[in-house]
């Protein structure tokens, strides 16, 4: 039993070891998905495949770690595992992601001769772009966690393999250096410490910030009134027609939870979620509610029980597409705050702007024909909380990228955006008015492919307690597209606008001062 | 012309300090601050600190100062009102940021306040490439209708930002001149002129903040400068910056954005100079105050540059000593989580109540209670006797979290102490580490008021083996301001790629920049032998978006230039790829000038016993050496150079105690620093 005072000590130790990762990633990579927009995350696990400590970037992300190790040991004997080996996999039923961009490298710690830990981090490839969602094989390479690099040796063959099958190969090799990096820099460190604390004491110390985790989560769930909670909803995106239907049954029982989803049948299209993407959208959902400062560690999930229907969209099975499971998750976020909300009205807010909208890129550079991919999210509303208005034009729930500036966007690649703004009208009317949406509006200078992915597009974010709805998304063109997607020529222009977000409370009940300012620096929607 | 003044004007007190350039003598004045003005409480101070030594305003023959009036003001959001006027289509960037939230998880943390308001953002039909061209023509009548409708809305200053401003300069030069026509009076603020840098949203938020900042800052300096007179001061007030170095008055008042970090880079300057007394250069300064602690690392005596922040919520371009703050001080407050682990801050007791043992009411325990508990800190009386300690009720603070957490009051004491530390030693990996350094290869300078109670163990946590205590380890704030050089750091994006080429680009920029320092020399009046340029490259492979800064070789050329900047990116990140290419970002100088400062004079060596300087002995709760243990205190004032003091032991001033811990060794050099070491 190591005195708590130890444990948060080393704790302290432990998360300077994964910030410094996650630095070292960012500030190495050359793309722009991590260095500008740090989509990316970094962690260490414990050698039973829980997570001891991760930096927090992007709460997806602890999905895509969920599985990792058990996968890793599967698949390779223990025995024949080296230090200086290095895993590399992004599958998303074989271990490593929860969608194939989302490549995962895993590194052993050894320490006396045992492995004692990994050090594990994940970035998101701008890569796989221009492809096929009807399943996972259209999306991009499967890699199953093999060695990149064995007792330290690059393995010449995979790489070449891998990058064969990327569109920007010298962005993926840069990756996947700064990722090795990273993974590096976390083995030493834990190393390190061990060295000074002993090897006992440090794992013995991960261990019970793991307990404490649950503790807290334990803590936080009791003080939900117990009690089953239910909330449905629709669900729609450009890449199919038509809506589907969502809901959750949620069951409070003292310091536990139990949370079940039913949807329909997974579709030919990338939206569906697997279940390590429906467990990390809990966890994120659950942690959010019931205290925002649990340590991001497997002790959190132990309180917490999962369920639905396998073959569903939330919780699908090979072959079914994932490319986009972003959005979908983001409604589930929705779902359980809608559920939770007559329990724990101060706690959760308003519908957000439901989706995490994507706009991918791709062409030739007008110089050397190059192939050149460019993605980006964009935030919108979040939802009106019981005290105070939404956050105008953020990125909300599962996900927390930052933009590419303008001004590095337009000199790395042949586009031009024509204007960045919040959206009039977009935030739902309540007592606490919803966040407000974003309007991207980009110029192609250059041929290229566009694909737009999001969702909300004909169901508006919902308010609370008589709030109003917030604005829907939507998206145009100067040329027709065809489930979001198009061919650009130059000068063609395309714009998104994201959905807003839903209002909290009687709209009469505004303070008439916020009203004015409302008014005044023109929120609200043309009359 | 013998008295050099520097003034430290904090939320509570404002620290005058005076140097007698013939005697090498200090005398430090301390006055309550005058928050409502603060030019009142420094005009008050100087005067009756020149007083108390006897002197004449005439025989001040330097005054530097550093403020907090443009933190404040950020802080408490008593800028000014302020329009900004922007490229058509970006009005709301300013207000979209990035788009990442605030908090990951909490639904409640909110956005910094907006310092523009979405009317008063006015957008410009204007465009200009990012190679410089211009495709849509600045439209003139419609800046002149803008800057109008700001007027009439009474805005106080005007933000100036267009996308490629740091490109191209003519349409925010234009929109300038065309402001300063329609608008005389405003404070304006242009955004290639205050951060002309790339990244288009981190710019904007530096010109806002300028603008919000510049009234504020015109009318204290305004105030400053007459209250200064009236005394009869006879020299120009210098102003510290953000960057470590001083200004003059005017340009502080275009700027005020520079000196936001004025306070903390004055600390910064006072650990270097601390340094070079006893001959030493890489080094950690640790600031701990009452409720956070500033950090800084010092390679070579130079304390690196960054070139951008977020402080207090806003992104901001401009030169700043990379200092890192951490919520962790005495005042910081201990206790149990709901999950049961022990916790120390960042919640402070401030000022009033204070802690527990000041019996002002307090009951949550900090972390100087715990210091109180343990011995560590004296248990009857601070401040040479001023202030009483009650050390019945720190005890009965702590054993009440004990029991909270199971544990015995001694040990959950020393836990407080423990936790804090590894906070500060989190603090002390992101400016180490997390850069490339190694902690091990530097001396930990431990200053303000409980920097050097915790040192010692901070220095274990970390493995570093040498402690500077500097002499007066309280007021080193104020000492820094009488050691501090002119400085001005100037910048000029061009991305360019690294070949044969680029020479000429590197040539030109350089000119260029070099030009705009020499007219700052003159404008500041520094004499040629005294002026000094160093000029570095951010630097990074094409593709990479974050650069690194590297001093411009002594040999020539671009060969020489790139070998430098795979060196670095080797330490950095292990790695360095030799065949890639390599592009420059921004070209920088820095500008100052080594003017006659406060010299302080070395003592006699004294010899090695110290005996003479113990004022008494008590028990200190001394894990390190086994539970509680008879330990002599020593007097700081009485110590003389050459003194050793083996640990364990405390060591008592008037602004602060030191402990030296079993198996260290506390030297007294010529200047009367203390310098602990561990034994090997």
């Amino acid at each position: 039993m190591i005195d708590p005072i130890t444990v948060e000590v080393i704790g302290s130790a432990l998360f300077s070891i994964v910030e410094e990762m996650g630095e070292a990633l960012i500030r190495a990579s050359y793309s722009t998905n991590i260095k500008e927009r740090r989509d990316c995350s970094t962690a260490l696990f414990d050698t039973g495949g829980k997570t001891l400590c991760q930096a927090e970037h992007i709460p997806v992300h602890l999905g895509s770690f969920l599985d990792l190790i058990p996968h890793i040991i599967k698949r390779h004997p223990i025995a024949d595992i080296q230090a200086g080996d290095v895993f590399c996999g992004n599958d998303a039923y074989e271990g490593g992601g929860t969608h194939l961009p989302d490549i995962v490298l895993a590194e052993p710690v050894f320490f006396d001769g045992a492995i004692i830990a990994w050090a594990v981090n994940l970035a998101h490839h701008a890569d796989f772009a221009d492809r096929g969602h009807a399943h996972i094989y259209q999306e991009g390479l499967r890699i199953p966690p093999i060695r990149l690099y064995r007792a330290g040796v690059l393995q010449q063959d995979i790489q070449a393999l891998i990058l064969l099958n990327c569109q920007v190969p010298r962005e993926r090799i840069s990756d996947f250096r700064a990722q090795m990096a990273a993974n590096r820099l976390g083995v030493q460190r834990l190393q390190g410490l061990c060295m000074k604390y002993g090897r006992e004491t440090v794992l013995g110390a991960g261990a019970a910030l793991q307990d404490y985790a649950e503790r807290k989560m334990r803590a936080g769930i009791a003080a939900i009134p117990d009690g089953t909670y239910r909330f449905a909803d629709r669900y729609d995106c450009p890449e199919i027609d038509g809506e589907l239907d969502l809901s959750c049954e949620i069951a409070v029982m003292g310091d536990s939870m139990h949370l079940h989803f039913e949807a329909p049948t997974q579709v030919r299209a990338g939206l569906n979620m697997t279940m390590t993407a429906l467990l990390s959208t809990v966890y994120y959902a659950v942690k959010a509610i019931a205290d925002p400062t649990i340590l991001p560690n497997a002790g959190l999930a132990r309180p917490l029980t999962v369920s639905a229907p396998s073959g569903t969209i939330v919780n699908c099975t090979h072959p079914a597409a994932v490319n986009g499971r972003l959005s979908l998750c983001q409604r589930v976020v929705d779902l359980i705050f809608g559920a939770l909300a007559p329990a724990v009205p101060d706690k959760v807010t308003a519908a957000s702007n439901g989706a995490c909208f994507s706009i991918t890129f791709a062409g030739r550079q007008p110089g050397d024909n190059a192939l050149w991919v460019y993605l980006e999210t964009i935030g919108g509303g979040s939802g009106a909380r019981f005290n105070k208005d939404g956050l105008d034009g953020v990125h909300v729930h599962m996900t927390n990228t930052s933009n590419l500036p303008v001004e590095a966007l337009e000199i790395e690649y042949p586009l031009t955006l024509m204007r960045y703004e919040l959206v009039a009208g977009s935030g739902g009317g309540g007592q606490y008015r919803g966040g407000m949406a974003i309007r991207r509006v980009y110029r192609a200078d250059h041929d290229c492919h566009v694909r737009v992915d999001g969702a909300r597009i004909l169901n508006p974010p919902w308010g609370l307690n008589g709030g109003r709805p917030g604005g829907k998304a939507s998206i145009a063109a100067s040329v027709p597209l065809n489930h979001g997607a198009a061919m650009l020529r130059a000068g063609d222009w395309i714009a998104v606008v994201t959905g807003g977000s839903g209002g909290y409370g009687d709209p009469a009940l505004r303070d008439a001062e916020a009203a004015e300012a409302d008014r005044r620096e023109g929120r609200l929607a043309a009359d | 012309m013998a008295w050099r003044i520097g003034v430290d004007s904090g939320g509570t007190f404002t620290d005058v300090c005076l140097f007698d350039d013939r005697t090498g003598s200090v005398v430090v004045w301390k006055v309550p601050s005058t928050p409502d003005d603060p030019s009142r409480g420094i005009a008050e101070g100087v005067e009756q600190g020149i007083a108390r030594v006897g002197a004449r305003p005439a025989d001040v023959g330097y005054f530097g100062h550093g403020t907090t009036v443009a933190t404040n003001a950020l802080i408490q959001h008593r800028g000014a009102k302020t329009g900004l006027i922007v490229t058509d289509g970006f009005r709301d960037l300013l207000e979209i940021g990035r788009q990442k939230r605030p908090d990951l998880y909490d639904s409640q943390v909110d956005k910094p306040p907006i310092l523009a308001t979405r009317d008063l953002r006015i957008e410009i039909p204007e465009r200009i490439r990012h190679d410089g061209s211009v495709e849509i023509p600045l439209d003139e009548a419609a800046l002149r209708a803008a800057v109008r409708q700001l007027r009439a809305a009474g805005v106080a200053s005007v933000a100036i930002c267009f996308l490629y401003g740091f490109v191209a300069e003519s349409h925010e030069a234009r929109a300038a001149q065309i402001l300063a026509e329609e608008f005389p009076e405003a404070f304006a603020s242009i955004s290639h002129i205050v951060a002309p840098e790339f990244r288009e949203f981190e710019r904007m938020s530096t010109a806002v903040v300028n603008a919000y900042l510049g009234p504020v800052m015109q009318t204290y300096i305004r105030r400053l400068t007459g209250r200064l007179g009236a005394i009869g001061l006879p020299v120009p007030p210098h102003l510290t910056q953000s960057n470590g170095g001083v200004i003059g008055f005017d340009q502080a008042a275009r700027l005020p954005v520079r000196t936001v970090l004025s306070g903390p880079s004055t600390g910064v300057i006072g650990a270097r100079e601390a340094g070079r007394q006893a001959g030493l250069t890489e080094l950690i300064a640790f600031d701990m105050g009452g409720t956070s602690s500033d950090v800084a690392l010092l390679s070579g005596g130079e304390c690196r540059l960054a070139s951008e922040a977020v402080v207090h919520g806003y992104p901001i371009k401009a030169p700043m000593l990379d200092i890192h703050t951490v919520g962790a001080g005495g005042g910081s407050i201990a206790y149990v989580d709901n999950g049961g682990l022990l916790k120390v801050g960042p919640r402070s007791a401030g000022a009033d109540p204070g802690p527990v043992c000041y019996g002002h009411g307090a009951t949550e325990p900090t972390v100087t209670d715990a210091n109180v508990v343990l011995g560590t800190l004296n248990p009857s009386f601070l401040l040479n006797g001023r202030m009483a300690i009650r050390r019945d009720l720190a005890v009965e603070c702590v054993t009440n979290l004990a029991a909270r957490l199971g544990l015995e009051t001694m040990q959950t004491a020393q836990g407080i102490v423990s936790v804090v530390t590894a906070n500060m030693a989190r603090a002390i990996r992101v400016i180490s580490v997390q850069r490339g350094y190694d902690p091990r290869d530097y001396t930990l300078v431990a200053f303000g008021g409980a920097g050097p109670l915790h040192a010692a163990r901070l220095a274990r946590e970390l493995d570093i083996s040498r402690i500077l205590v500097p002499v007066s380890p309280g007021i080193l704030c104020a000492m820094g301001l009488l050691l501090t050089d002119p400085r001005t750091d100037l910048a000029l994006t061009r991305l360019t790629l690294l070949n044969e080429a680029a020479a000429v680009v590197l040539q030109d920029a350089f000119a260029t920049l070099t030009a705009r320092a020499e007219s700052w020399f003159e404008n500041e009046s520094i004499p040629p032998d005294a002026r000094q340029i160093v000029r570095t490259v951010d630097m990074r492979y094409a593709g990479q978006n974050y650069e690194l800064p590297i001093t411009l070789p002594s040999a020539p050329g671009i060969t020489a230039l790139a070998a430098a900047f795979i060196a670095a990116h080797q330490r950095l990140y292990g790695f360095a790829p030799d065949d890639e290419p390599i592009q420059l970002v921004t070209f920088r100088v820095e500008v100052s000038a080594i003017v006659p400062k406060a010299a302080f004079s070395a003592r006699p060596d004294a010899g090695p016993d110290a005996s003479a300087a113990i004022a008494g002995r008590r028990f200190v709760w001394l894990p390190e050496a086994g539970g509680s243990v008879q330990t002599p205190i020593y007097d700081r004032a009485r110590l003389r150079p050459g003194n050793i003091v083996q640990g364990p032991a405390i060591v008592e001033q008037m602004d602060a105690t030191t402990l030296v811990l079993p198996g260290m060794t506390a030297r007294v050099e010529p200047y009367l620093n203390l310098i602990l070491e561990s034994a090997a």
